[in-house]
């Protein structure tokens, strides 16, 4: 009787483990017969026999920022005469689907790839490939951990952190903030895991703790709000009634931008200046405010694939860049750059 | 035999002990694996404890060995100045060309400043100069020292560059020489094979709190930047004012700083020095602590299974000996309580299985039974038939009243039974079937010898609580009833209440043709029967004995006491009918 008790209890474990494995297995299927979530590749402009043929790949399909480096890749193809063809993925995460657009791509006989990765290290393989194939690959947005590649346009986001504490003391210093008085600076950040937004946030210190008179400090109780813009509101509302004496606010990347501009318009905190990135609705009403002050800082991703196209075509052409990577910068738009020349043309194509 | 096939519920309660079996190996296990739980727990307080201590001495030695590597890099550099210096070259091509030619393949680019700011470097470095204020940095040598890592235009990765102070012309002028190198090459530097990529290595500036990583186990973070304070936000709540107070003190450029702190429950140990090529800077190591306990965890593991697998191991064997011992138990308990040839209780087991039914109170009735010449079965056709006859007897007994009741072999040819009466017709019903049973058994294979002799019983039944109210009163009413059925003629029963109710049995069947004569033994054990110098006798036919409320004798001995042949039962016959005056 014992015997058969113990029997049957290892057998049920048996199968329970059994059953966990199969419904594993079962699982790991059905996410594999869903197939990654890919754009294919479609051409952006005319096509043309005899043209070359340049491929795009982008990481994220519904995005206006994406669109803005699609527009440029069009746009560069149309000047150039090469067919430019897009493809993307709709999760921004997915390097499995980018290596299988990488496939495509190379099936399909491209003279060139214009790639934003998606993973750094796990594309970093599929990259030292088409370089060893001969196949000018260009990056763009996003760096990749290997030197195999041709040349990599994207925004040097330490020098952007720095270049918006810059702007931040200086619209401090336009308000009448003075060195003998002390003030103090929030920052809020959209994620803390982003390199991005850590290289913005380390970079905006460095220049802080290099130029900022010794009583103008940065508060350390940095406000992260995860992506959301109402907890980012929230946060800000907490943060200003425990720290009172702010006197400007610092926005990492768009969305942490939009939830402190609203806040700071909803309390009608005109004494607070924000500096952040990128063009939205909210911060763009508070630049254009003459009751405000506002900067923020935008990426020139036109650029990066404009000139995406055209050093693939001089590498086509066998015209080496004697650099690997170009910082295309940031541009500083408040309410006195806002007629720019320059902010005008990137505003154009945001 | 069936007594095996079927359970008696009295005999069940006679062999008991089961639970206390069950109950005592649950607690033993209950016991063992609470020895377990408490094993393990101290053996991983102890390894968590030797972690802490062994991780933050790993982590003051990585950081004296980073620091090492710096200086290292940086002495190369001093010592590449002095050897210019001492070539105390005037022009300045010269030294740009004597400095590329220093370079094997050992550094990313090398070139100098002379006295009056200009560059001699390749043009897209010298950009870099500008773009990361590295003339600021170039100031700052004394003799040497060494940028914050920047990525590089021309390589696309992270770099450093270090810059040493050198003379030329004369020795009245001085310039600074600088080489860059890959950030990496710390990192391969810092990299250890028994700790892997476990290590983190990180360069911190005191005055910003920016942190940049040059070595860890995230392949992504290698190179890039951030900054101490949001980090901070992942250590657990509690741990953040001790992490807070050891960022103060990095930031007043104390020195040597150790702390640890726990980030979703994983302990780290974290370790600072200064670098003392660039002002400002510290090296900070880290390392979860979880990263040394991982092997001793494997090893726990091990234990765990190899535990797991004695348990196992013992529980089969304790089961297989439990199941083992049980079956001898059962073994010898059936042998203590039962007669080994019938099956049937002995005395003792009877006496206390009879004390427990009557304890029901039900109506019961106590019937003791006598093979009749039981002797002469045994002198005529050995003992062999002899104990066959006792266990057809007994399986007689058993077919009829062991559903409700309970029987025993008291000794020699004597049985008795307890059972369970709803009325006495059900047991005089019983009494009829047992004795058309007991005629019909056949000793042996020879019919002749079996057809002149007929096998039957005598038995005397007393009634619970009418008759007596204990067992011992109830046996002696029960004997007294038989021994008058032997009085009166064996082959037959009869019921105590008969004996004294007045109600003499009318008559007992008279039999004829006697044909052999034996004694059996008068003897009988204690003192429920008399003994009966009973004859042999030809009996009557038991197909008379017909009344449902009958009781009788079915022949009456002869006082000549001789064998009966059953042909001999067929030709006379004389009928003995007794109703019981109660009919109960």
């Amino acid at each position: 009787m014992n015997m058969k008790k113990i029997r049957a209890f290892v057998l049920s474990i048996l199968l329970f483990a059994m059953t966990c494995l199969t419904a594993c297995s079962k699982e790991a299927e059905e996410a594999a017969a869903a197939g990654p979530d890919i754009a294919h590749f479609k051409p952006l402009n005319e096509i043309s026999e005899g043209n070359r043929n340049i491929y795009l790949i982008v990481r994220l399909m519904d995005s206006s920022y994406w669109q803005v480096i699609i527009n440029g890749a069009m746009d560069a193809g149309n000047a150039n005469g090469v067919n430019v063809y897009c493809g993307g993925t709709n999760i921004e995460t997915d390097w499995q689907g980018q290596r299988i657009l990488i496939e495509e791509a190379l099936a399909a006989g491209a003279d060139a790839i214009i790639l934003a990765p998606n993973d750094s290290v796990e594309l970093a393989s599929d990259i030292e490939k088409i370089h060893d194939m001969g196949i000018p690959v260009v990056l763009v947005d996003t760096a990749a951990n290997t030197s195999s590649f041709d040349i990599c346009y994207m925004t040097d986001n330490l020098l952007a952190g720095q270049k918006a504490a810059e702007e931040m003391l200086a619209q401090l210093h336009n308000a009448g903030h003075t060195e003998d008085t002390g003030l103090s600076v929030g920052i809020m950040v959209g994620q803390s895991t982003s390199q991005t937004i850590n290289e913005r946030l380390a970079g905006f210190f460095q220049y802080w703790s290099n130029n900022a008179p010794d009583n103008w400090i940065i508060s350390t109780d940095i406000m992260n709000c995860n992506g959301n813009i109402d907890l980012g509101g929230q946060l800000t509302t907490d943060f200003l009634k425990k720290h009172p004496d702010t006197a400007g606010l610092y926005g990492t990347n768009n969305g942490p931008t939009r939830a402190l501009c609203r806040t700071v318009n909803e309390q009608e905190r005109n004494d607070i200046i924000i500096v952040g990135f990128d063009f939205s609705d909210e911060i763009k009403s508070l630049i254009e405010s003459p009751d405000f002050r506002a900067s923020t800082m935008l990426q020139r991703q036109y650029d990066m694939s404009y000139r995406g196209i055209t050093t693939a075509i001089d590498l086509l052409d066998r015209r080496q860049p004697d650099i690997k990577f170009e910082d295309t910068g940031v541009i500083t738009v408040n309410n006195d750059t806002l007629t720019d020349p320059e902010v005008v043309e990137v505003l154009k194509h945001n | 035999m069936n007594l095996k096939k079927k359970k008696d519920q009295y005999e069940l309660n006679l062999i008991k002990g089961g639970r206390s079996f069950y109950l005592t190996l649950i607690i033993c296990l209950m016991v063992f694996l609470g020895a377990i739980a408490v094993l393990i727990s101290a053996f991983d307080r102890l390894i968590s404890r030797h972690d802490q201590q062994l991780s933050g001495e790993i982590c003051t030695i990585m950081s004296e060995k980073m620091n090492s590597s710096i200086e290292f890099m940086t002495e190369s550099a001093k010592s590449m100045a002095s050897v210019l210096s001492a070539q105390d070259l005037d022009s300045l091509d010269d030294i740009y060309m004597t400095l590329k030619s220093y370079n094997k393949g050992e550094y990313l680019s090398i070139g100098f400043i002379d006295d009056s700011g200009e560059i001699y470097a390749e043009d897209a470095e010298k950009k870099e100069f500008e773009k990361w204020n590295l003339l600021n940095t170039a100031a700052q040598a004394n003799p040497v020292s060494m940028s914050a890592p920047y990525r590089s235009s021309v390589y696309g990765q992270p770099v450093i560059t270090m810059f040493a102070d050198f003379a030329y012309g004369n020795y009245e002028r001085h310039g600074y020489m600088f080489i860059t190198y890959f950030l990496r090459d710390l990192q391969e530097v810092a990299v250890t094979q028994s700790l892997g990529n476990d290590v983190e290595i990180w360069l911190m500036n005191a005055g910003s709190a920016n942190i940049i990583q040059c070595a860890g186990s995230d392949a992504h973070a290698i190179g890039s930047w951030t900054n101490a304070y949001l980090s901070m936000q992942n250590i657990d709540k509690s741990d953040i004012p001790t992490y807070s107070e050891w960022l103060d003190s990095v930031r007043r450029l104390e020195d040597n700083i150790g702390i640890s702190y726990s980030i979703e429950g994983i302990y780290y140990s974290q370790y600072c020095s200064k670098i003392s090529s660039m002002p400002g800077w510290y090296v900070v190591v880290r390392i979860p602590s979880n990263t040394l306990s991982a092997t001793m965890n494997t090893f726990r593991n091990y234990v765990l299974v190899f535990l797991a697998v004695l348990l196992l191991v013992v529980i089969v064997l304790i089961a297989n000996m439990y199941r083992l011992s049980k079956r001898e138990s059962k073994m010898l308990t059936s042998l203590s309580i039962h007669d080994p040839l019938t099956g049937a209780l002995n005395r003792r087991a009877f006496d206390l299985a009879a004390e427990q039914l009557l304890m029901k109170g039900h109506d019961s009735a106590l019937i003791f039974f006598d093979i009749d010449y039981f002797k002469q079965v045994n002198d005529r056709f050995g003992h062999d038939a002899g104990d066959k006859l006792l266990v057809a007897f007994s399986d007689t007994l058993r077919n009829n009243f062991n559903k409700q009741g309970i029987i025993s072999r008291f000794g020699g040819d004597e049985f008795v039974v307890l059972t369970e009466m709803g009325d006495m017709e059900s047991v005089t019903d019983a009494l009829k079937r047992c004795v058309r049973e007991v005629h019909s058994i056949e000793l042996n294979d020879n019919s002749k010898n079996n057809a002149d002799f007929l096998i039957s019983f005598s038995a005397g039944a007393a009634r619970y609580p009418q008759d007596a109210d204990n067992l011992s009163a109830l046996k002696k009413c029960a004997d007294t009833a038989l021994y008058e059925t032997k009085e009166k003629g064996r082959n037959g029963y009869l019921w105590f209440t008969d004996v004294f109710a007045g109600s003499e049995p009318e008559e007992i069947t008279a039999v004829t043709d006697v044909l052999d004569v034996t004694d059996e033994p008068a003897e009988r054990d204690n003192n429920t029967h008399t003994g009966v110098n009973a004859a042999s006798y030809k009996p009557s036919s038991a197909a008379d004995v017909t009344g449902n409320t009958v009781s009788h004798t079915m022949g009456q001995a002869p006082q000549t006491g001789r064998v009966v042949k059953k042909v001999v039962r067929k030709k006379v016959i004389k009928k003995v009918v007794k109703k019981t005056p109660s009919g109960k």
